[in-house]
């Protein structure tokens, strides 16, 4: 009697399992059969697509990290790597604020982006071999070139990073600055003690107690540390030395051509209008420059050679007017730069313009 | 009858005879109470004097909720008000029930005493509420306590007539149903209103502890009596289960609910983080709720089950009005210290999710350009401490009331 019970109970519970997981099973045969037209590249569907017919990017990024990514009291995100974001939903988009900010951790950004969590990452990540290769990643343009650098008090009388032996190293816990920190201690044979943090406030307060000789961080981070010190700016120094190369650049999944192009022209439509000096504020004005090229990149219509008005379409599969969106909604490559680092004391140095002796470099939108 | 008077030692008596009684005693007494005293100064120093709790001011509501719209905070208005006056109201129908079988502790009493009692269990909580809305320019979240406070008294007054009547059985059954769907509504409105993805702040902590407590309940007990089943199956699944989930540290299977998901579901389809979240809580906790109500079962004796057999009930009988009612009271502390732990435990799934909820909340505010490298996260980690004490203290309090009228251990 209990047994037919328990049998009926059982055989209506497969059943409804059975409804479940063939219901399940329909959209997750389509869908892995469009993963898999995704992996063959053949009928591929781009990410472009789908961003466009989301209406909303999925922008990977960060909520505390000064100039770069920071949450304000109304839960915006504000900051460099944020504005970078925007720059891509304006482009392909054509709204600056269609852009949902995720934040994530540094141990599962990339796993964000290889599962599909996010369209981007924009999130201070340094372009290096094994990530380029390994996590399935394609870098883009740098949009910062930074570099691990130290500081020490003013009063400590180091000059350099040679001066420096058998002392306590403080950094950022889980980033490659603590990897770098002990290769260039083996290389230059010196003793230090690389003394990891969960925070840079925790540092801060290490570092005011004099439990640290020097605090290693990237140069950017630095700067606006130093800016921040209790006892003012002067009380600290930066050492000259940079012993490593940290090209921050956004990244997006491998095997996606259009998509990988679209967010590079996004970004490099920053550098390009300001080797040109159009600026937020007054690319109106270039609409009807004389200049065809400056036309052709904002989407205005140009004389082609057959004496026709025409638009420049790339076949980016961005919007004609996309560059004049990002610039006119979030603006140049020196805008945004001043917007965020600038605050902080930061030079552009290698950030400058190729024209200024620097590195940003934009191949020509024509 | 005789009275023996016992004469209470003065003051330096007491002091002479605990604190000072040997030479190692007096010594031990100064070094530690001076480090006391001096911690205690400092301690009292920080929160009133040095402590700059401006960041916590300015950046309450991201705390509290995180980046739930503006204009969507009427649902969480309502949704508080709904469940103040569901409270209120099985408060009431608990008292009037109890006033009827006169076994109500508190019908003795004077208002006074009432008072200084609502006082004892509730005081920290509604000083703290008090503490957090002093800390707002806005006149919305103090509208909301008052009208969730008024539902709670309504409630209260409206329950403590029902209670003492008695009612016809399926108008109590039905009451029941309503009682159990109110704060499921309540849920759904809220996340009808912002979608549970959207869930931040310490809503997140709460609420995904709440759910967590409320989905693990039921899916423990089952696992226990599995574990207990005489059907081989039944019971080596639930053994496998409980020691597999037992196994595993909670961040780990949190880390594993938030990366491994997407490659076997399409991210498109993958639950939100906040969903994950709660499904994890839910079948980590089971386990442990599983093995408490394990103990709570081995714990009564077996007379009464025999006991029960003997009156004639059904097994489903036995166990549901002999077995289950001991073996659960016994074990009322261990189950309420299971679900304080998993209270504190949201903060990880804030960490291992990227959810931001009030740790990571408290941990991003330190670096926006007002606030930062000012070495604010000590101020905001003492606030995100302060709030989950709040709550597991009171938690534990009323667990202990709990005990108290069940006479847990005393009988």
């Amino acid at each position: 009697m209990k047994l037919r019970k328990l049998l009926v109970v059982l055989t209506a519970l497969t059943l409804v399992l059975a409804a479940c997981t063939s219901d399940d099973g329909d959209t997750t045969t389509t869908a892995a059969a469009a993963d898999a037209a995704d992996a063959g590249g053949e009928e591929m569907t781009s990410l472009l697509d789908e961003v466009i017919a989301r209406g909303e990017l999925k922008c990977g990024t960060r909520d505390a990290l000064t100039g770069f990514a920071v949450l304000t009291e109304e839960g915006d995100h504000v900051g460099f790597d944020s504005d970078f974001c925007r720059v891509i939903a304006a482009a392909v988009l054509g709204d600056a604020e269609a852009v949902d900010h995720v934040d994530l951790e540094t141990a599962d950004r990339f796993t964000a982006l290889q599962s599909g969590q996010v369209d981007v990452l924009s999130r201070n990540t340094t372009w290096t071999a094994s990530r380029d290769g390994s996590e399935g990643a394609t870098f883009l343009t740098v949009t910062y070139y930074d570099g691990q650098g130290m500081m020490v008090t003013a009063d400590s009388g180091y000059a350099g990073i040679a001066d420096m032996d058998g002392v306590i190293v403080c950094v950022a816990k889980g980033t490659t600055t603590e990897g770098n920190a002990a290769a260039e201690a083996d290389r230059l044979g010196l003793d230090w003690e690389v003394r990891p943090f969960d925070d840079n406030d925790l540092i801060q307060e290490a570092f005011g107690a004099g439990q640290c000789d020097g605090w290693s961080a990237d140069s950017s981070a630095l700067t606006g540390i130093r800016a921040d010190q209790p006892d003012g700016p002067d009380s600290v120094v930066i050492l000259p030395d940079v012993f490593s190369k940290e090209p921050l650049a956004p990244l997006v999944l491998d095997g996606d051509t259009a998509w990988a192009q679209a967010v590079n022209w996004a970004i490099l439509a920053t550098i390009t209008a300001e080797e040109w000096g159009i600026t937020s504020a007054n690319v109106d004005t270039f609409l009807d420059s004389d200049d065809s090229n400056i036309r052709k990149f904002l989407g205005a219509s140009f004389e082609d050679s057959d004496g026709n008005e025409t638009t420049l379409d790339a076949g980016l599969g961005l919007p004609t007017d996309f560059a004049y969106q990002v610039i006119k909604q979030v603006g140049n490559y020196g805008e945004i730069f001043d917007r965020h680092l600038a605050p902080l004391g930061l030079e552009r140095g290698v950030n400058a313009l190729w024209t200024d002796g620097g590195l940003l470099y934009s191949p020509p939108y024509r | 009858m005789t009275t023996v008077s016992v004469t209470k030692p003065s003051a330096l008596t007491w002091v002479r005879r605990n604190l000072f009684r040997t030479p190692l005693d007096a010594i031990l007494t100064i070094v530690f109470g001076s480090l006391a005293v001096y911690v205690g100064i400092r301690g009292l120093l920080f929160v009133f004097v040095n402590g700059r709790w401006e960041i916590i001011s300015v950046n309450l509501k991201l705390l509290m909720v995180g980046r739930w719209p503006a204009d969507e905070l009427i649902a969480i208005a309502v949704a508080l008000v709904i469940l103040g006056l569901w409270a209120g109201l099985i408060a009431g129908i608990i008292a009037g029930r109890q006033v009827r079988k006169g076994t109500s502790a508190i019908e003795g009493m004077t208002r006074l005493e009432r008072a200084s009692d609502l006082g004892r269990r509730f005081g920290l909580v509604i000083a703290t509420l008090l503490l957090l809305l002093s800390l707002t320019d806005t006149s919305g979240p103090w509208l909301m306590v008052l009208f969730t406070f008024v539902g709670g008294v309504v409630g209260r007054l409206i329950g403590g007539q029902i209670g003492v009547r008695s009612l016809p059985s399926w108008v109590s059954r039905l009451g029941i149903v309503v009682m159990v769907v109110i704060p499921v509504w309540a849920y759904l409105y809220m996340a009808s209103a912002v979608p549970l993805a959207d869930w931040e702040g310490f809503l997140f902590n709460l609420s995904s502890a709440a759910a967590g407590v409320v989905l693990s309940f039921p899916l423990g007990l089952l696992l226990a009596l599995g574990r207990r089943s005489k059907l081989k199956l039944l019971k080596g699944m639930s053994i496998a289960y409980i020691e597999a989930v037992r196994g595993a540290p909670l961040y780990v299977l949190l880390l594993l609910a938030n990366v491994s998901l997407e490659f076997f579901v399409p991210a498109a389809l993958a639950p939100s983080k906040v969903v994950r979240a709660i499904v994890t809580f839910t079948l980590f906790t089971a386990a442990y709720i599983a093995e408490i109500v394990r103990g709570g079962l081995q714990s009564v004796p077996l007379g009464q089950e025999e006991a029960a057999k003997a009156l004639g009930l059904s097994p489903t009988k036995q166990m549901r009005l002999i077995v289950l009612p001991q073996a659960l009271r016994n074990v009322i502390p261990a189950q309420i210290g299971q679900f304080i732990s998993l209270f504190k435990d949201t903060t990880l799934a804030g960490l291992a999710l990227g959810i931001l909820d009030l740790l990571n909340a408290a941990g991003a505010i330190t670096q926006q350009s007002d606030f930062r490298g000012q070495g604010l996260i000590i101020e905001t980690l003492v606030f995100v401490g302060f709030l989950f004490w709040v709550g597991s203290f009171t938690m534990s309090r009323e667990s202990q009331r709990l005990e108290r009228k069940l006479g847990v251990g005393t009988r």
